[in-house]
């Protein structure tokens, strides 16, 4: 099952497009700091150099290396990313199947749950929270990014399992006496797989930006290097109106081609197992 | 049909935004209560670090912070009060700009947030869902692909990073336009045409680096949506019985618009979330920077209040995007889902 899922991928273009540009930034984002041993935050007398021979991306005002610095920040952002969006799918499958399954209160509840906090604005939220937080690591700030990203989620996977459970084979289940956990997991899960992973990809996404943003405001981890902390120090530091672009331009360009590559790889996984989509 | 089941399904949205807005400030209560390494203490001491300075204001600081959180009393009194507070637009005293109070701080920076991300925001929609359409009507050409290849890209950059961009590119490379504040230092608001100018020249980056960046998500979501409408039931029909293109595609493109219109409310959150980042970067006296300043210096009650009316106002345009909608789409008012 899991290859014919997979096949079909391979011949689409753009999926083909999307992918070996994430590749490439995952194998960046692994093996960059294994091959490019500079340390990150080691600060050197070489302050705000442009890019050279020595320093392939330049200097910031500590004398920092920038190249040092994106390998480092492009491995935590896709860490962040990752660690976000698998608690935001934990979520979102658990309310939303639920929902689902158990209807009547319980639906309510959790469905008012889900609207409520699709319309307060996540990022709002996470700046609140991290604004509380003295210290905040990689981890937490993944935590307090994917506990907000999963109600459009949740409501999506509800829809589909409540036309899900009018199918027959449902009901043969029912009969047979399955309980709901075993009903979810066996028969339910299992056709709501290819959508999931399609959010799973888009979730990183919106984790990799969440942490551009929060960090941006001075909320990001508190230790560490990270594509946004990238961007804060450039902000704080004046890179911009100094024309120090060497600073600013390489985490940007690295968050839109690791969110841009994210977001085709969905819309190709979109098109390929939604036939409507598909180009003659 | 009509005018009682629009009431009533304004009601419904009415009393779903005030248990919303409920629950949002109840979040924004129980926050500094529930986290360990209680911030209020981290205040005081803070507050006492800087007491030699002025002893009397801080402890004038000291005694109104106590009392505003109500740190006395019981748990559910304090949590009756906020509320009834909130609710009544009292949010407290800020510590930075002691004694001035937490609203009167924010009103006045409300308008350069709002003349900045409303206009941006409705401008970005309108270019946005033309270009998906136009895409969709040339499905498969190189204007499609075009489209689609910009937008997806357009889509992913993060507004205050293309603000950066334009910032460097624009104010300092060539030098054309101002590159932070909402006018210059030195000039003193007033309603004259030279100011107006002025206002406007820094007005032009921030706005578009919004309407750039959030042109593309608009446009990919059109796009889509015209493309299905297209596949449906009754734009086959209409091609069967030989209706011009034109005509056929002026009705998908309507019905397309609509969950626009949906999509526009939500995205209001997200587009104030982008803004107040922008407004970090170019130095924009409005909400986002007030929140930055908030936020270095931990004053709590500041920082809550802006929450406080933010998100009150991303809940006053959901309710009227909510309204607009009700108006357009007559299916919605009768026995819509919440």
């Amino acid at each position: 099952m899991f290859s014919a899922m997979i096949r079909p991928l391979f011949k689409n273009k753009k999926f083909i497009i999307g992918f070996s540009i994430f590749l490439l930034f995952l194998f960046l984002g692994i093996f960059g700091p294994v091959f490019y041993r500079v340390d990150p935050t080691e600060m050197t007398w070489d302050v705000e150099q442009p890019p050279s021979l020595t320093h392939p991306l330049g200097t910031d005002t500590y004398g920092r290396d920038i190249l040092a610095q994106l390998l480092h920040g492009i491995r935590s952002s896709l860490y962040i990313g990752f660690l976000a969006a698998i608690i935001s799918l934990v979520i979102g499958t658990i309310i939303g199947s639920f929902s689902a399954v158990k209807g009547g209160i319980v639906d309510d509840t959790l469905m008012a749950l889900t609207n409520i906090v699709l319309t307060t604005p996540s990022i709002l939220i996470a700046i609140l929270i991290a604004s509380y937080l003295k210290v905040r690591s990689i981890e937490m700030v993944a935590v307090i990014l994917g506990l907000f990203q999963w109600p459009w989620f949740a409501r999506a996977i509800r829809a589909q399992l409540m036309s899900v459970m009018s199918r027959e084979y449902v009901y043969l289940s029912v009969m047979a006496g399955y309980s709901d956990l075993r009903l979810v997991i066996e028969d339910l899960i299992p056709t709501i797989a290819t959508y999931a992973f399609m959010s799973f990809v888009l979730f990183i996404n919106g984790g990799i930006m969440g942490e551009a943003g929060l960090s941006l405001i001075g909320l990001g981890p508190t230790q560490g290097i990270s594509l946004g902390l990238m961007l804060q120090w450039a902000v704080l530091m004046e890179a911009v109106r100094r024309g120090l672009w060497w600073w600013f331009v390489p985490p940007g360009v690295a968050i839109v081609a690791l969110t841009s590559s994210l977001l085709v790889i969905s819309t190709a996984m979109d098109e390929v197992f939604n036939p409507r989509l598909r180009e003659e | 049909m009509g005018s009682k089941s629009m009431l009533k399904y304004l009601l419904r949205r009415f009393i779903f935004l005030l248990v919303t807005y409920i629950v949002a400030t109840t979040i924004v209560f129980i926050l500094p209560r529930a986290i360990p390494g209680n911030p209020l203490a981290q205040l005081l001491s803070n507050l006492s670090r800087v007491a030699q300075a002025n002893p009397e204001a801080i402890r004038a600081a000291e005694r109104n912070l106590m009392e505003e959180f109500g740190l006395g009393k019981p748990l559910y009194i304090q949590y009756i009060e906020f509320i009834g507070k909130a609710l009544r637009g009292d949010l407290g005293t800020s510590i930075t700009y002691y004694p001035r109070k937490v609203i009167d701080l924010i009103i006045p920076v409300i308008p350069w947030t709002l003349a900045l991300l409303l206009p941006a925001t409705i401008v970005a929609w309108i270019l946005g869902n033309s270009l998906g359409a136009w895409a969709a009507y040339r499905r498969n050409t190189w204007i499609d692909k075009g489209v689609l290849t910009a937008s997806l890209i357009l889509s992913q950059i993060p507004y205050y990073w293309l603000g950066m961009i334009f910032i460097f590119f624009f104010g300092v490379k060539l030098n054309w336009l101002p590159v932070q504040g909402a006018y210059s230092q030195g000039t003193i608001p007033s309603l004259s045409w030279s100011f107006f100018i002025d206002v406007a020249k820094h007005y032009i980056l921030p706005f578009l680096s919004i309407v750039v960046s959030a042109m593309g998500g608009w446009a990919i979501g059109m796009r889509l949506m015209v493309i299905y409408e297209l596949g449906s039931d009754y734009a086959m029909f209409s091609e069967y019985l030989g209706m011009k293109d034109r005509r056929i595609f002026r009705y998908v493109f309507r019905n397309s618009l609509l969950p626009q219109i949906t999509g526009l409310a939500l995205s209001l959150g997200g587009a104030l979330g982008g803004a107040l980042i922008t407004e970090i970067v170019f130095n924009y006296p409005g909400t986002g920077y007030l929140l930055f300043r908030a936020l270095t210096t931990l004053d709590y009650p500041l920082i809550q209040g802006i929450f406080v009316i933010l998100i009150a106002s991303i809940y006053i345009a959901n309710f009227v995007v909510d309204f607009l909608y009700a108006l357009i789409d007559p299916r919605i008012r009768i026995g819509q889902e919440a």
